[in-house]
Protein backbone atom coordinates (compact mmCIF):
# COMPACT_ATOMS: atom_id res chain seq x y z
CA UNK A 1 0.00 0.00 0.00
CA UNK A 2 1.40 3.19 -0.83
CA UNK A 3 1.63 6.01 1.49
CA UNK A 4 -1.13 7.81 -0.37
CA UNK A 5 -3.51 4.85 -0.48
CA UNK A 6 -2.90 4.56 3.77
CA UNK A 7 -3.68 8.22 4.10
CA UNK A 8 -6.98 7.90 2.21
CA UNK A 9 -7.75 4.71 3.97
CA UNK A 10 -7.00 6.55 7.15
CA UNK A 11 -9.14 9.52 6.19
CA UNK A 12 -12.12 7.15 5.28
CA UNK A 13 -11.81 5.16 8.44
CA UNK A 14 -12.05 8.45 10.53
CA UNK A 15 -15.05 9.56 8.57
CA UNK A 16 -16.39 6.64 9.37
CA UNK A 17 -15.96 6.84 12.75
CA UNK A 18 -17.30 10.07 12.85
CA UNK A 19 -20.42 8.59 11.48
CA UNK A 20 -20.68 6.15 14.05
CA UNK A 21 -20.77 9.20 16.49
CA UNK A 22 -22.83 11.51 14.54
CA UNK A 23 -25.42 9.65 12.18
CA UNK A 24 -26.28 6.63 14.72
CA UNK A 25 -27.73 8.66 17.41
CA UNK A 26 -29.62 9.87 15.16
CA UNK A 27 -31.30 6.17 14.45
CA UNK A 28 -32.39 5.00 18.11
CA UNK A 29 -33.67 1.99 17.27
CA UNK A 30 -32.87 -2.09 18.70
CA UNK A 31 -31.16 -2.41 14.72
CA UNK A 32 -29.16 -0.04 13.44
CA UNK A 33 -25.72 0.10 11.00
CA UNK A 34 -22.41 -0.15 12.45
CA UNK A 35 -20.22 1.87 10.38
CA UNK A 36 -17.22 1.23 13.47
CA UNK A 37 -17.77 -2.43 11.69
CA UNK A 38 -17.69 -1.00 8.11
CA UNK A 39 -14.70 1.15 9.01
CA UNK A 40 -12.83 -1.76 10.12
CA UNK A 41 -13.55 -4.15 7.50
CA UNK A 42 -12.65 -0.86 4.97
CA UNK A 43 -9.34 -0.90 6.23
CA UNK A 44 -8.84 -4.60 6.78
CA UNK A 45 -8.95 -5.34 3.36
CA UNK A 46 -6.49 -3.08 2.43
CA UNK A 47 -3.65 -3.56 4.89
CA UNK A 48 -1.96 -6.79 6.78
CA UNK A 49 -3.94 -9.40 9.56
CA UNK A 50 -1.65 -8.10 12.37
CA UNK A 51 -2.44 -4.26 11.46
CA UNK A 52 -6.13 -5.42 11.27
CA UNK A 53 -5.82 -7.13 14.16
CA UNK A 54 -4.58 -3.85 16.13
CA UNK A 55 -6.75 -1.61 14.49
CA UNK A 56 -9.18 -3.69 15.89
CA UNK A 57 -8.04 -3.58 18.95
CA UNK A 58 -8.12 0.08 19.20
CA UNK A 59 -11.12 0.68 17.54
CA UNK A 60 -12.71 -1.54 20.66
CA UNK A 61 -11.07 -0.42 23.18
CA UNK A 62 -12.08 3.20 22.96
CA UNK A 63 -15.61 2.73 21.92
CA UNK A 64 -15.79 0.08 24.89
CA UNK A 65 -14.90 3.05 27.38
CA UNK A 66 -18.00 4.31 26.30
CA UNK A 67 -20.29 1.34 27.51
CA UNK A 68 -21.26 0.68 31.09
CA UNK A 69 -19.97 -2.79 31.36
CA UNK A 70 -18.42 -5.30 29.12
CA UNK A 71 -14.88 -3.43 28.70
CA UNK A 72 -12.38 -5.73 26.48
CA UNK A 73 -15.55 -7.33 24.87
CA UNK A 74 -15.85 -5.19 21.95
CA UNK A 75 -11.71 -4.98 21.79
CA UNK A 76 -11.60 -8.71 21.57
CA UNK A 77 -14.45 -8.96 18.87
CA UNK A 78 -13.04 -6.45 16.80
CA UNK A 79 -9.37 -7.53 16.39
CA UNK A 80 -10.65 -11.27 15.64
CA UNK A 81 -13.19 -9.45 13.11
CA UNK A 82 -10.23 -7.37 12.08
CA UNK A 83 -7.47 -10.29 11.40
CA UNK A 84 -10.17 -12.50 9.80
CA UNK A 85 -11.26 -10.17 7.68
CA UNK A 86 -7.79 -9.19 6.51
CA UNK A 87 -7.30 -13.24 6.41
CA UNK A 88 -9.76 -13.92 4.15
CA UNK A 89 -9.58 -11.12 1.69
CA UNK A 90 -8.25 -12.53 -1.36
CA UNK A 91 -11.43 -15.48 -0.75
CA UNK A 92 -14.00 -13.06 -0.21
CA UNK A 93 -13.08 -9.31 -1.78
CA UNK A 94 -14.25 -8.74 -5.51
CA UNK A 95 -15.57 -6.18 -6.94
CA UNK A 96 -19.01 -7.26 -6.24
CA UNK A 97 -21.67 -5.41 -5.06
CA UNK A 98 -22.84 -8.52 -3.63
CA UNK A 99 -19.98 -10.44 -2.68
CA UNK A 100 -19.21 -7.09 -0.29
CA UNK A 101 -22.22 -6.81 1.01
CA UNK A 102 -21.98 -10.91 2.34
CA UNK A 103 -18.49 -9.39 3.63
CA UNK A 104 -20.25 -7.03 5.49
CA UNK A 105 -22.77 -8.72 6.90
CA UNK A 106 -20.55 -11.54 7.97
CA UNK A 107 -18.29 -9.12 9.86
CA UNK A 108 -21.08 -7.39 11.69
CA UNK A 109 -22.67 -10.38 12.49
CA UNK A 110 -19.40 -12.17 13.81
CA UNK A 111 -18.89 -8.97 15.83
CA UNK A 112 -22.04 -9.21 17.11
CA UNK A 113 -21.80 -12.73 18.26
CA UNK A 114 -18.14 -12.30 20.20
CA UNK A 115 -19.21 -9.30 21.63
CA UNK A 116 -22.79 -10.95 22.99
CA UNK A 117 -20.42 -14.07 24.33
CA UNK A 118 -17.66 -12.06 25.16
CA UNK A 119 -19.77 -9.40 27.27
CA UNK A 120 -21.24 -11.87 28.51
CA UNK A 121 -24.57 -9.84 30.45
CA UNK A 122 -27.46 -11.54 29.08
CA UNK A 123 -29.64 -14.47 29.62
CA UNK A 124 -29.81 -17.53 27.47
CA UNK A 125 -32.66 -16.78 25.97
CA UNK A 126 -31.36 -13.28 25.48
CA UNK A 127 -28.39 -14.11 24.12
CA UNK A 128 -30.08 -16.48 21.34
CA UNK A 129 -32.33 -13.54 20.22
CA UNK A 130 -30.00 -11.28 20.44
CA UNK A 131 -28.05 -13.34 17.75
CA UNK A 132 -30.34 -15.10 15.95
CA UNK A 133 -32.82 -11.89 15.61
CA UNK A 134 -31.45 -8.64 16.17
CA UNK A 135 -27.91 -8.90 15.10
CA UNK A 136 -29.12 -10.52 11.72
CA UNK A 137 -31.41 -7.15 11.18
CA UNK A 138 -28.55 -5.52 12.48
CA UNK A 139 -26.37 -6.80 10.30
CA UNK A 140 -28.59 -6.57 6.72
CA UNK A 141 -28.39 -3.13 7.91
CA UNK A 142 -24.92 -2.48 8.04
CA UNK A 143 -24.66 -4.45 4.93
CA UNK A 144 -26.95 -2.14 2.73
CA UNK A 145 -25.69 0.83 4.44
CA UNK A 146 -21.84 -0.06 3.95
CA UNK A 147 -22.66 -1.00 0.35
CA UNK A 148 -23.58 2.47 -0.24
CA UNK A 149 -20.45 4.11 1.42
CA UNK A 150 -18.73 1.91 -0.63
CA UNK A 151 -20.02 2.97 -3.33
CA UNK A 152 -19.88 6.62 -2.81
CA UNK A 153 -15.93 5.97 -1.86
CA UNK A 154 -15.17 4.07 -4.73
CA UNK A 155 -14.21 7.01 -6.70
CA UNK A 156 -11.55 8.26 -4.02
CA UNK A 157 -10.36 4.75 -4.27
CA UNK A 158 -7.61 4.32 -6.50
CA UNK A 159 -6.96 1.02 -8.17
CA UNK A 160 -3.72 0.02 -6.86
CA UNK A 161 -4.96 0.22 -3.40
CA UNK A 162 -7.72 -2.23 -3.34
CA UNK A 163 -6.31 -5.70 -2.44
CA UNK A 164 -6.22 -7.98 -5.71
CA UNK B 1 9.99 -15.72 -0.63
CA UNK B 2 7.77 -18.79 0.78
CA UNK B 3 9.68 -18.00 3.54
CA UNK B 4 9.30 -14.05 4.53
CA UNK B 5 5.88 -15.11 3.74
CA UNK B 6 5.60 -17.49 6.65
CA UNK B 7 7.52 -15.19 8.71
CA UNK B 8 4.90 -12.23 7.89
CA UNK B 9 2.17 -14.95 9.05
CA UNK B 10 3.60 -15.93 11.91
CA UNK B 11 3.77 -12.37 12.50
CA UNK B 12 0.50 -11.67 12.19
CA UNK B 13 -0.58 -14.42 14.60
CA UNK B 14 1.68 -13.75 17.06
CA UNK B 15 0.24 -9.77 16.93
CA UNK B 16 -3.30 -11.00 16.85
CA UNK B 17 -2.14 -13.68 20.17
CA UNK B 18 -1.04 -10.36 21.52
CA UNK B 19 -4.28 -8.17 21.08
CA UNK B 20 -6.51 -11.41 21.94
CA UNK B 21 -4.63 -11.76 25.20
CA UNK B 22 -5.01 -8.27 25.78
CA UNK B 23 -8.49 -8.05 25.02
CA UNK B 24 -8.91 -10.64 27.61
CA UNK B 25 -6.96 -8.95 30.19
CA UNK B 26 -8.95 -5.86 30.05
CA UNK B 27 -11.92 -7.91 30.38
CA UNK B 28 -10.76 -9.61 33.18
CA UNK B 29 -9.80 -6.34 34.76
CA UNK B 30 -11.45 -5.74 38.45
CA UNK B 31 -14.01 -2.57 38.14
CA UNK B 32 -11.95 -0.39 40.38
CA UNK B 33 -9.05 -0.84 37.83
CA UNK B 34 -11.59 -0.47 34.71
CA UNK B 35 -12.68 2.68 35.75
CA UNK B 36 -9.51 4.53 35.25
CA UNK B 37 -9.04 3.09 32.35
CA UNK B 38 -11.97 4.16 30.73
CA UNK B 39 -12.20 7.51 31.75
CA UNK B 40 -8.93 8.26 30.94
CA UNK B 41 -9.62 7.26 27.36
CA UNK B 42 -13.04 9.45 27.52
CA UNK B 43 -10.90 12.35 28.23
CA UNK B 44 -8.25 12.20 25.55
CA UNK B 45 -9.04 9.90 22.67
CA UNK B 46 -12.85 9.80 22.92
CA UNK B 47 -13.49 13.38 23.69
CA UNK B 48 -13.90 14.57 20.48
CA UNK B 49 -16.10 12.02 19.52
CA UNK B 50 -18.40 12.26 22.37
CA UNK B 51 -18.56 15.59 22.29
CA UNK B 52 -19.80 14.81 18.12
CA UNK B 53 -22.23 12.59 19.71
CA UNK B 54 -23.73 15.26 22.17
CA UNK B 55 -23.97 17.61 19.64
CA UNK B 56 -26.13 14.96 17.77
CA UNK B 57 -28.32 14.05 20.39
CA UNK B 58 -28.93 17.85 21.29
CA UNK B 59 -29.49 18.22 17.50
CA UNK B 60 -31.96 15.14 17.48
CA UNK B 61 -34.07 16.64 20.75
CA UNK B 62 -34.35 20.22 19.41
CA UNK B 63 -35.24 18.20 16.22
CA UNK B 64 -38.29 16.34 18.04
CA UNK B 65 -39.14 19.13 20.52
CA UNK B 66 -39.57 20.97 17.21
CA UNK B 67 -42.16 18.35 15.83
CA UNK B 68 -43.84 18.42 19.71
CA UNK B 69 -44.61 22.29 19.12
CA UNK B 70 -45.45 22.10 15.61
CA UNK B 71 -48.12 19.27 16.50
CA UNK B 72 -48.78 21.43 19.45
CA UNK B 73 -49.07 25.15 16.97
CA UNK B 74 -51.85 22.73 14.89
CA UNK B 75 -53.72 21.53 17.59
CA UNK B 76 -53.85 25.08 19.18
CA UNK B 77 -54.69 26.08 15.24
CA UNK B 78 -57.63 23.59 15.42
CA UNK B 79 -58.75 24.26 19.06
CA UNK B 80 -58.92 28.22 17.78
CA UNK B 81 -61.11 27.73 14.65
CA UNK B 82 -63.45 25.40 16.74
CA UNK B 83 -63.66 27.73 19.51
CA UNK B 84 -64.54 30.65 16.46
CA UNK B 85 -67.24 28.11 15.35
CA UNK B 86 -68.76 27.55 18.93
CA UNK B 87 -68.57 31.12 19.58
CA UNK B 88 -70.56 31.72 16.61
CA UNK B 89 -72.94 28.58 17.07
CA UNK B 90 -73.33 30.12 21.07
CA UNK B 91 -74.37 33.77 19.57
CA UNK B 92 -76.89 32.20 17.27
CA UNK B 93 -78.24 30.01 20.68
CA UNK B 94 -78.81 32.92 22.29
CA UNK B 95 -80.01 35.40 20.08
CA UNK B 96 -82.39 32.32 19.69
CA UNK B 97 -82.95 32.37 23.63
CA UNK B 98 -83.34 36.03 23.23
CA UNK B 99 -85.91 35.91 21.08
CA UNK B 100 -87.43 32.92 22.84
CA UNK B 101 -87.77 34.33 25.98
CA UNK B 102 -89.70 37.44 24.48
CA UNK B 103 -91.88 35.63 21.98
CA UNK B 104 -92.86 33.97 25.22
CA UNK B 105 -95.29 31.51 24.64
CA UNK B 106 -96.38 29.37 21.00
CA UNK B 107 -93.56 28.59 19.37
CA UNK B 108 -91.62 24.87 18.63
CA UNK B 109 -87.53 25.39 19.25
CA UNK B 110 -86.62 22.97 16.12
CA UNK B 111 -83.24 22.36 14.41
CA UNK B 112 -82.53 22.83 10.94
CA UNK B 113 -81.56 20.12 9.14
CA UNK B 114 -80.03 21.21 5.63
CA UNK B 115 -79.87 18.79 2.45
CA UNK B 116 -76.03 18.60 1.69
CA UNK B 117 -75.77 20.77 -1.61
CA UNK B 118 -73.21 21.57 -3.55
CA UNK B 119 -71.73 25.01 -3.09
CA UNK B 120 -73.79 27.56 -5.27
CA UNK B 121 -76.95 25.72 -4.76
CA UNK B 122 -79.72 27.57 -3.77
CA UNK B 123 -81.40 25.24 -0.78
CA UNK B 124 -85.17 26.06 -0.92
CA UNK B 125 -86.35 23.72 1.51
CA UNK B 126 -85.61 22.76 5.47
CA UNK B 127 -85.91 19.45 7.23
CA UNK B 128 -86.92 20.04 10.92
CA UNK B 129 -86.48 18.34 13.61
CA UNK B 130 -89.97 19.10 15.06
CA UNK B 131 -93.93 17.66 14.32
CA UNK B 132 -97.58 17.68 14.52
CA UNK B 133 -96.84 16.38 18.04
CA UNK B 134 -95.03 19.43 18.35
CA UNK B 135 -98.01 21.87 17.54
CA UNK B 136 -96.51 22.24 14.26
CA UNK B 137 -98.86 22.87 11.40
CA UNK B 138 -98.89 23.27 7.47
CA UNK B 139 -98.10 26.84 6.85
CA UNK B 140 -96.91 27.51 10.57
CA UNK B 141 -94.20 30.60 10.25
CA UNK B 142 -90.31 29.33 10.56
CA UNK B 143 -88.58 32.46 11.92
CA UNK B 144 -85.25 33.44 13.54
CA UNK B 145 -83.69 36.21 15.08
CA UNK B 146 -83.25 38.15 12.82
CA UNK B 147 -86.55 37.48 10.70
CA UNK B 148 -88.76 35.25 8.49
CA UNK B 149 -87.29 32.02 7.04
CA UNK B 150 -89.89 30.50 5.58
CA UNK B 151 -92.87 28.17 6.47
CA UNK B 152 -94.08 24.75 7.13
CA UNK B 153 -94.84 23.29 4.05
CA UNK B 154 -96.03 19.61 5.39
CA UNK B 155 -95.62 18.41 8.94
CA UNK B 156 -95.16 14.74 9.96
CA UNK B 157 -95.40 13.90 13.73
CA UNK B 158 -91.82 14.54 14.56
CA UNK B 159 -90.48 16.15 11.74
CA UNK B 160 -91.40 18.63 9.11
CA UNK B 161 -90.63 20.55 6.03
CA UNK B 162 -90.41 23.88 5.84
CA UNK B 163 -90.36 26.11 2.39
CA UNK B 164 -87.90 28.76 2.28
CA UNK B 165 -87.98 32.22 1.35
CA UNK B 166 -85.87 31.17 -1.77
CA UNK B 167 -88.71 28.75 -3.35
CA UNK B 168 -90.69 29.48 -5.84
CA UNK B 169 -93.22 29.24 -4.22
CA UNK B 170 -93.08 31.42 -1.70
CA UNK B 171 -94.89 34.76 -0.92
CA UNK B 172 -95.51 36.87 1.71
CA UNK B 173 -97.08 40.11 2.32
CA UNK B 174 -95.13 42.82 3.54
CA UNK B 175 -94.54 46.89 4.51
CA UNK B 176 -92.45 49.23 5.28
CA UNK B 177 -91.20 49.76 9.15
CA UNK B 178 -93.52 52.70 9.33
CA UNK B 179 -95.90 51.03 7.63
CA UNK B 180 -96.68 53.90 4.34
CA UNK B 181 -95.85 51.31 1.75
CA UNK B 182 -97.32 48.12 1.08
CA UNK B 183 -96.26 45.22 -1.43
CA UNK B 184 -95.29 41.43 -2.13
CA UNK B 185 -92.35 39.85 -1.67
CA UNK B 186 -91.34 37.14 -3.88
CA UNK B 187 -88.00 35.31 -3.88
CA UNK B 188 -85.69 36.47 -6.66
CA UNK B 189 -84.57 34.10 -9.54
CA UNK B 190 -81.09 33.72 -9.60
CA UNK B 191 -78.27 31.73 -8.81
CA UNK B 192 -75.58 31.27 -5.83
CA UNK B 193 -75.64 34.27 -3.95
CA UNK B 194 -78.31 36.26 -5.98
CA UNK B 195 -80.46 33.25 -5.42
CA UNK B 196 -81.47 34.05 -1.62
CA UNK B 197 -82.69 38.12 -2.95
CA UNK B 198 -86.02 38.70 -2.38
CA UNK B 199 -88.54 41.00 -4.27
CA UNK B 200 -90.96 43.89 -2.94
CA UNK B 201 -93.36 44.05 -5.88
CA UNK B 202 -96.63 45.63 -6.64
CA UNK B 203 -95.39 48.82 -4.47
CA UNK B 204 -97.56 52.22 -5.84
CA UNK B 205 -95.89 53.52 -8.17
CA UNK B 206 -96.10 56.77 -6.49
CA UNK B 207 -93.42 55.94 -4.00
CA UNK B 208 -89.91 55.34 -3.49
CA UNK B 209 -87.78 53.43 -1.59
CA UNK B 210 -84.50 54.29 -0.46
CA UNK B 211 -81.61 52.14 0.08
CA UNK B 212 -81.39 50.42 3.30
CA UNK B 213 -84.82 50.54 4.24
CA UNK B 214 -86.31 47.93 6.29
CA UNK B 215 -89.33 45.62 5.29
CA UNK B 216 -91.58 43.51 7.91
CA UNK B 217 -94.35 41.37 7.35
CA UNK B 218 -97.46 43.62 7.43
CA UNK B 219 -99.67 40.29 8.65
CA UNK B 220 -102.38 40.95 5.74
CA UNK B 221 -101.60 37.09 4.04
CA UNK B 222 -103.07 35.33 7.22
CA UNK B 223 -100.07 33.09 7.19
CA UNK B 224 -97.16 34.91 9.21
CA UNK B 225 -98.03 38.07 11.62
CA UNK B 226 -97.36 42.01 11.65
CA UNK B 227 -93.82 43.41 12.41
CA UNK B 228 -91.40 40.46 11.50
CA UNK B 229 -88.02 41.79 9.35
CA UNK B 230 -88.47 40.17 5.87
CA UNK B 231 -85.57 42.08 4.53
CA UNK B 232 -83.82 45.71 3.47
CA UNK B 233 -84.23 47.37 0.26
CA UNK B 234 -81.21 47.22 -2.05
CA UNK B 235 -82.12 49.20 -5.38
CA UNK B 236 -85.16 49.44 -7.64
CA UNK B 237 -85.76 47.03 -10.65
CA UNK B 238 -86.64 48.14 -13.46
CA UNK B 239 -89.58 46.27 -14.96
CA UNK B 240 -91.51 46.43 -17.38
CA UNK B 241 -95.24 46.89 -15.90
CA UNK B 242 -95.50 50.71 -15.50
CA UNK B 243 -97.94 50.88 -12.69
CA UNK B 244 -96.05 49.77 -9.91
CA UNK B 245 -92.75 49.18 -8.70
CA UNK B 246 -90.48 46.44 -7.74
CA UNK B 247 -87.54 46.68 -5.50
CA UNK B 248 -84.68 43.88 -4.56
CA UNK B 249 -84.19 43.16 -0.89
CA UNK B 250 -81.73 41.55 0.59
CA UNK B 251 -83.46 39.13 3.40
CA UNK B 252 -82.82 39.65 6.93
CA UNK B 253 -81.84 36.05 7.02
CA UNK B 254 -79.42 33.87 5.26
CA UNK B 255 -80.72 30.72 5.02
CA UNK B 256 -77.26 28.61 4.23
CA UNK B 257 -76.36 29.84 7.87
CA UNK B 258 -79.47 28.49 9.31
CA UNK B 259 -79.32 26.01 11.91
CA UNK B 260 -81.79 26.76 14.58
CA UNK B 261 -85.59 27.97 13.84
CA UNK B 262 -87.81 28.85 15.67
CA UNK B 263 -91.95 27.63 14.66
CA UNK B 264 -94.48 29.56 15.37
CA UNK B 265 -97.72 27.72 15.95
CA UNK B 266 -100.74 28.82 14.00
CA UNK B 267 -103.13 30.31 17.05
CA UNK B 268 -99.75 32.10 18.06
CA UNK B 269 -99.29 33.51 14.80
CA UNK B 270 -102.96 34.87 14.46
CA UNK B 271 -102.46 36.37 17.97
CA UNK B 272 -99.52 39.22 16.72
CA UNK B 273 -96.09 39.38 18.01
CA UNK B 274 -96.19 43.15 18.46
CA UNK B 275 -93.05 44.17 19.04
CA UNK B 276 -90.46 41.44 18.90
CA UNK B 277 -88.58 41.72 16.25
CA UNK B 278 -88.00 45.65 16.67
CA UNK B 279 -87.16 45.14 21.01
CA UNK B 280 -83.59 44.00 20.27
CA UNK B 281 -83.19 47.63 17.56
CA UNK B 282 -84.41 49.49 20.48
CA UNK B 283 -82.49 48.09 23.07
CA UNK B 284 -79.26 48.66 20.94
CA UNK B 285 -80.41 52.43 20.10
CA UNK B 286 -80.75 52.61 23.74
CA UNK B 287 -77.62 51.76 24.74
CA UNK B 288 -75.84 53.44 21.95
CA UNK B 289 -77.79 56.40 23.70
CA UNK B 290 -76.25 55.65 27.24
CA UNK B 291 -73.18 55.12 25.87
CA UNK B 292 -73.03 58.18 24.22
CA UNK B 293 -74.14 59.94 27.26
CA UNK B 294 -71.68 58.63 29.33
CA UNK B 295 -68.57 59.54 26.77
CA UNK B 296 -70.65 63.48 26.74
CA UNK B 297 -70.48 63.38 30.38
CA UNK B 298 -66.80 61.96 30.41
CA UNK B 299 -65.85 64.30 27.77
CA UNK B 300 -67.26 67.81 29.69
CA UNK B 301 -65.68 65.74 33.22
CA UNK B 302 -62.22 65.70 31.55
CA UNK B 303 -63.24 69.56 30.35
CA UNK B 304 -63.71 70.80 33.78
CA UNK B 305 -60.94 68.95 35.10
CA UNK B 306 -57.80 70.44 32.77
CA UNK B 307 -59.96 73.93 33.08
CA UNK B 308 -59.58 73.69 37.09
CA UNK B 309 -55.75 72.46 36.72
CA UNK B 310 -55.10 75.23 34.28
CA UNK B 311 -56.70 77.81 36.68
CA UNK B 312 -54.87 76.49 39.71
CA UNK B 313 -51.37 76.48 37.31
CA UNK B 314 -52.23 80.14 36.64
CA UNK B 315 -52.82 80.97 40.23
CA UNK B 316 -49.75 79.47 41.28
CA UNK B 317 -48.05 81.40 38.35
CA UNK B 318 -49.07 84.26 39.26
CA UNK B 319 -47.84 84.09 43.17
CA UNK B 320 -44.71 83.01 41.99
CA UNK B 321 -44.36 86.14 40.12
CA UNK B 322 -45.55 88.56 42.22
CA UNK B 323 -43.64 86.64 45.07
CA UNK B 324 -40.08 87.52 43.17
CA UNK B 325 -41.19 90.77 42.53
CA UNK B 326 -41.58 91.10 46.10
CA UNK B 327 -38.07 90.23 46.45
CA UNK B 328 -36.67 91.69 43.82
CA UNK B 329 -37.72 94.71 45.25
CA UNK B 330 -36.29 94.07 48.57
CA UNK B 331 -33.00 93.59 47.24
CA UNK B 332 -33.13 96.15 45.56
CA UNK B 333 -34.52 98.33 48.25
CA UNK B 334 -31.20 97.10 50.08
CA UNK B 335 -28.95 97.85 48.14
CA UNK B 336 -30.06 101.22 47.28
CA UNK B 337 -27.66 103.66 49.61
CA UNK B 338 -29.33 104.73 52.40
CA UNK B 339 -31.91 102.12 52.04
CA UNK B 340 -32.13 99.11 54.62
CA UNK B 341 -34.12 97.29 56.09
CA UNK B 342 -36.26 100.19 58.39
Amino acid sequence: MTVGAAFRTAIVVAVLLVMQFAVQPLMPWRVSPDFLVIALLYAAVRIRPGSAAVLGFALGLVTDSLSLGGFGAGALALTIVGFGASWLKAVFFADNLAINAAFLFLGKWAFDVLYALARHTMSLGQTLAQILLWSVLSAAFTAVVGVVVLAILRPLDPAEARPR
Amino acid sequence: MARAARSGTRFDIAILVLCVVLSLLTLALPQPMRAPVAGALRRTVMAPLVTVQRGTEQWRVAWRESERLALGHDSLVLAAANANALRLENDRLRSLLGLGSRLQWGFVPAEALQATARPGDVITSLVLSAGSNAGIAMYSPVVGPDGVIGLVQSADPTTSIAMLFSNPDFRVSAMTADGGVFGIVYPHAGSGGDGYLLELRNVVFSTLLKPGTQIITSGLGGVFPRGIPVGRVVAEINTTEGWSRTYLLRPAVNPANVTSVMVMTPYRATQGVGNVWALPASAESAQRRVLGAADSLAKRAAALDAARRLARADSIKADSIKADSARADSVRRARAPGGGPS
